[in-house]
């Protein structure tokens, strides 16, 4: 299928001091979910900036639905939609309002419009609340709301930009749903980003680990996880011998890792090399205090690729912290 | 754009609309103006009453006769509101800015003048509506605007025409300033420091006439003073303008009009920098 982005060698610097984006390459091909996945910082928003006209490019260059980003700007906006990180819809305005002044904004006139708007705000289950002032909408209804406006002209690529930050699991998986069936069924290309490990792995096709301004890997969540992840088995000893060696003998073990007595044991698949382990440290005389083992995720692939565990992240930099200072700003 | 332009101005006016006490803090200041200004500086008030008959001669003279003080204060109100409301309605646009509003209308395909022009029509929609309401008011204070009989709706209108230039101008610098800073602290350090001089360098409160040289040259060339002027003429003579004062009538509205397309080019120019891509 053909690439409905490209991006080559794209670099942002501000002001000439911060190096956001640092030779980034890549393509999404039409009809594709692509995710940026990476921590706070990583230059995902600034990547969207660049795609979507709101950044100048530093250095390289990007086509977006056949258009280079920088020489046909205006083009370019014409066949994207972009939900922003930051919560946009206005707030003293109600939904089906915003959803007006956005279709006016894009030349979608009289029943055409009230037709699409009746359309895509059933399709996030808004219709209801849509004549509500949008400062009466939970964070879930905002961003379902922001989901749509952005469609109003039927764009052939849309920028999502972390749809679910904030959300609670239940609205978040529900986001998911909506953002799946309009790749399915309307054939819309999503460029998104996201910080959720989760997110990228069940709803992107494939994703690209950024950090520091630049991809480490890219690939599909399944093929990240074969190619870096792997099983590891955790165990904890009582005590005694160094058993490095002996694990790492065992066949198919890739990497064993020891922390005192607990040992991070890698390899392609757990359960066929369980009994050789067990029965090693049973023979040992040494006792099992706890035992566990973990099919890959993409936080591994992170560990890999990064050499620092994202959760460790998304721990110290909590989203709820994140949303209170938005919030203070705006007011 | 002009689809565009509307639907931009539409949007913050039905915000505006919707919330009709938002004009109350405006209006509250044109009345402290009108009622404080007009008393205390009254130059009736300033001069003991011994010499009544040589204040009022002083008010014929130097205030191009205005049957009171007020009468002669209220388009210097009316400025001074514009200047004020203008200055500081820019708050609404750097907010939007803030908010990541201003950046949904930039990725959208929406001319960049549209943008620019549809700030500059809701300033001066909602700066308008104070002056006319201030009017109004002035009318009803004692001792208050007085109206000579020949006042009809067309000097009304002429009167309005210097304001919407003078609004017009402030517009397109004031919308091209707030779209340039990146925070409401510096709009209104830089808006502070600019409105004071306008307003105090000009005819507002008092005729040039009595300022110290250097003060009436700047004052003289201060678009404030010319439509003070133009304005002031159909206040206080109606429909009965001499043919010099119809002249000087007519060369304060061209030096408005000059006034207003300066800087709508230059604003239009500052507005397309400040709304590139960052
Ligand atoms: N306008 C700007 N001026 C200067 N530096 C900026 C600007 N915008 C972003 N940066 C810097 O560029 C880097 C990347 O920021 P960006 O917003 O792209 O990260 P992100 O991956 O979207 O992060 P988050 O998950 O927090 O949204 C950060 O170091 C940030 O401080
Ligand atoms: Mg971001």
């Amino acid at each position: 299928m053909a690439d409905i982005i490209q991006a080559e060698g794209l670099t942002k610097v501000y002001h000439g001091k911060v190096k956001a984006v640092d030779h980034i390459s890549f393509h999404v091909s039409e009809g594709e979910i692509f995710g940026f996945l990476g921590p706070n910082g990583a230059g995902k928003t600034t990547t969207i900036k660049m795609l979507n006209t709101l950044a100048s490019i530093t250095e390289g260059r990007a086509t977006v639905a056949g258009h280079d980003v920088a020489k046909e700007p205006g083009a370019v906006r014409k066949s994207i939609g972009v939900v922003p990180q930051e919560l946009t819809a206005d707030d003293e305005l109600s939904g089906t309002e915003n959803m007006m002044l956005m279709a006016r904004l894009h030349h979608v006139r009289g029943s055409a419009a009230t037709a699409k708007i009746g359309e895509l705000l059933r399709l996030v289950d808004l219709e209801d609340a849509s004549r509500r002032k949008v400062k009466t909408f939970s964070g879930g209804m905002r961003r379902r709301l922001q989901l749509v406006m952005g469609l109003l002209h039927e764009p052939k690529v849309l920028f999502l930009d972390e749809p679910t930050l904030g959300l609670d699991v239940q609205t978040r998986s529900k986001m998911w749903n909506y953002i799946k069936g309009l790749n399915k069924d309307r054939g819309l290309t999503v460029f998104m980003t996201t910080h959720y490990l989760d997110e990228a792995d069940s709803l992107c096709e494939r994703i690209a680990i950024v950090d520091h301004g630049t991809i480490k890997v890219s690939g599909s969540p399944a093929e990240l996880k074969a190619a870096h992840g792997g099983d590891v088995v955790t165990l904890k000893l009582s005590g005694g011998a160094d058993l490095t060696e002996f694990f790492s003998g065992i066949e198919g073990v890739s990497e064993v890792a020891r922390e005192g007595d607990v040992y991070r044991i890698k390899l392609p698949r757990a359960e066929r090399a369980l009994p050789a382990i067990v029965t090693g440290v049973v023979q040992k005389n040494l006792e099992i205090q706890e035992i566990s083992f973990s099919k890959p995720t993409l936080d591994q692939v992170f560990l890999d690729v990064v050499g620092r565990s994202m959760r460790d992240e998304e721990a110290s930099e909590s989203d709820s912290a994140w949303e209170n200072i938005r919030m203070e700003r705006a007011r | 754009m002009l689809e565009e332009t509307a639907a931009l101005t539409f949007r913050a006016l039905r915000k505006w609309v919707r919330n009709p006490a938002s004009v109350m803090p405006g209006l509250f200041t044109a009345m402290f103006y009108l009622a404080l200004f007009g008393s205390s500086f009254n130059p009736a008030n300033l001069i003991p009453a011994a010499y009544a008959s040589a204040a009022s001669s002083f008010l014929k003279a130097d205030f191009g006769g205005a049957p009171t003080y007020i009468t002669y204060l209220t388009s210097g109100v009316i400025c001074i509101i514009l200047v004020f409301n203008m200055a500081f309605g820019g708050i609404d646009l750097v907010l939007d800015r803030q908010l990541g509003y201003l950046n949904s209308l930039l990725t959208a395909p929406v001319p960049r003048a549209a943008i620019y022009l549809s700030g500059v029509a809701q300033n001066l929609a909602k700066v308008l509506l104070l002056a006319v309401l201030t009017f109004i008011v002035a009318l009803f204070i004692p001792n208050g605007l007085q109206l000579p009989a020949s006042f009809g709706v067309v000097d009304f209108l002429g009167t309005f025409v210097a304001f919407v230039l003078l609004g017009l101008g402030l517009s397109f610098v004031f919308t091209a300033l707030a779209l340039t800073v990146r925070s409401i602290d510096s709009l209104v350090a830089i808006v502070n420091f600019l409105t004071l001089p306008i307003m105090f360098m000009s005819n507002a409160f008092f005729p040039p006439s009595i300022f110290p040289g250097w003060l009436r040259d700047v004052a003289d060339v201060n678009p404030v003073t010319k439509a003070n002027e133009a304005a002031r003429l159909l206040i206080v003579n109606g429909g009965a303008l001499t043919s010099s004062e119809l002249g000087t009538y007519e060369a304060d509205i061209a030096y408005l009009v000059v006034f207003a397309a300066v800087l709508g080019l230059i604003g239009y120019l500052a507005a397309k920098r400040a709304l590139r891509p960052e």
